[in-house]
């Protein structure tokens, strides 16, 4: 309402003049609303598709980092639950090389008592060897004794008695047959 | 009605104040400066626009010649803008007037030609003389690229006024005529249509400030990185 009765009264009273410059304006401004209404909705849905894809870029940018934030929360809690069970992986070990010194202490036992028995033995076999060789002496000392002891009279008179039971025994003998 | 057709070129001056200066600076205010991450559409179109035209005019370049980036990049803007913003009624275009295309030419070609002779004075000097000239021609050569030289910035200057100039009287002698001849009917519709080609022929007045560009561009780059 104000524009037309502005726009008369300035035509009127020759305040706005026409002359060229208004019909070089009217074919701008034709223009301009030609280009604007034809191209206006396509360049607005460009400029938005750009900024969509920047805060998209920057979107993406901060939900990498959140997730690898998160990743490493996940990470740190599973961190957490392995050395909760680590007891286990100290008692296996423990035992293990609890059961590795046990069979080494057996074993350098066995070894220890084989060999005392080893030594043990040699004394006893050396004792044995001692009395044996003692006895062997003695009975051969013995024997040498007797056989310097007995004279030849003694030899003779022995061998007459012996051949004198010999006959009595064969006298009996007969007679019992 | 020549008075009338040539005031529009004359310096705009409001009781006696030169305003020229508002109006020289009036073109920095429809470009925003991108505050934020994100901006609004139309700061993110002229920031896709700018990386776009940086990105194929600074390729020819090597590291010395982007470094002329920033100057390069505002002055298309600059022209392009004033250019576009002349061809409104009633406006005045600060392009028109030769003094200030000589203002913005001459330190332009004179800062790439005194950059050519101290980075590489040989090859600057060498530019006088094109390959495989006859012996007997040489002087002459030399004279004649000498001048082809110097008449460069002279060049850049008058180009750019004497095509918006003879735009801008184009379309005021036209509309004129258009103004006159509506009372006589039927020759109107043709003129107006005329009119209409030639304002969206005019409108590749943003080419010009291409041309002015490239042309310093060529410049600086056979200056500088041959």
């Amino acid at each position: 309402m104000l524009a037309t009765g502005l726009t008369l009264y300035l035509l009127s009273k020759e305040i706005y003049v026409i002359n060229h410059e208004t019909i070089s304006g009217a074919v701008v401004l034709s223009l301009a609303v030609y280009g604007i209404k034809k191209y206006g909705p396509a360049v607005a849905a460009f400029a938005d598709r750009l900024m969509e894809e920047e805060l998209a870029r920057f979107e993406s940018l901060k939900g990498a980092y959140i997730a690898g934030c998160e990743k490493g929360i996940e990470d740190e809690k599973k961190q957490q639950w392995r050395v909760e069970g680590r007891h286990y992986l100290f008692d296996a070990k423990r035992n293990n090389i609890a059961m590795i010194l046990e069979a080494n202490y057996r074993e350098r036992l066995l070894t220890a008592s084989r060999e005392v028995k080893k030594k043990l033995d040699y004394q006893v076999a050396l004792q044995q060897l001692k009395r044996s060789m003692e006895r062997d002496h003695m009975i051969n000392w013995v024997e040498q004794s007797v056989w310097q002891s007995v004279t030849a009279q003694q030899e003779k008179e022995s061998i007459a008695k012996c051949i004198l039971d010999l006959k009595a025994l064969s006298k009996t003998a007969q007679a019992s047959l | 009605m020549n008075e009338n057709l040539f005031a529009s070129f004359t310096t705009p001056m409001m009781m006696g104040v030169p305003i020229v200066v508002l109006i020289i600076i009036f073109p920095s205010i429809l470009f925003p400066s991108p505050n934020r991450l994100i901006n609004n559409r139309l700061a993110t179109v002229q920031q896709w626009l700018i990386q776009l035209v940086s990105k194929y005019m600074l390729s020819i370049h090597n590291y010395k010649g982007q470094t002329w980036a920033l100057m390069l990049m505002s002055l298309i803007l600059f022209i392009g803008s004033t250019n576009l913003l002349g061809l409104l009624p009633h406006s005045f275009t600060p392009t028109t007037q030769l003094s200030m295309n000589l203002g913005m030419a001459i330190p332009l070609w004179a800062g790439t030609v005194v950059m050519g002779f101290r980075h590489k004075t040989k090859a600057s000097l060498a530019h006088f003389l094109p390959q495989g000239t006859p012996l007997p021609l040489i002087p002459m050569l030399v004279i004649i690229e000498t001048i082809s030289l110097f008449i460069q910035p002279v060049a850049l200057a008058v180009r750019l006024t004497a095509n918006i100039t003879a735009g801008h009287l184009l379309i005021h002698l036209i509309g004129g005529a258009t103004l006159v001849l509506m009372n006589i009917n039927p020759v109107t519709a043709l003129i107006t249509f005329i009119i209409l080609i030639l304002l969206t022929i005019l409108e590749l007045a943003v080419a010009l400030i291409q041309a002015y560009v490239f042309t310093l561009l060529v410049s600086l780059y056979l200056h500088d990185n041959t």
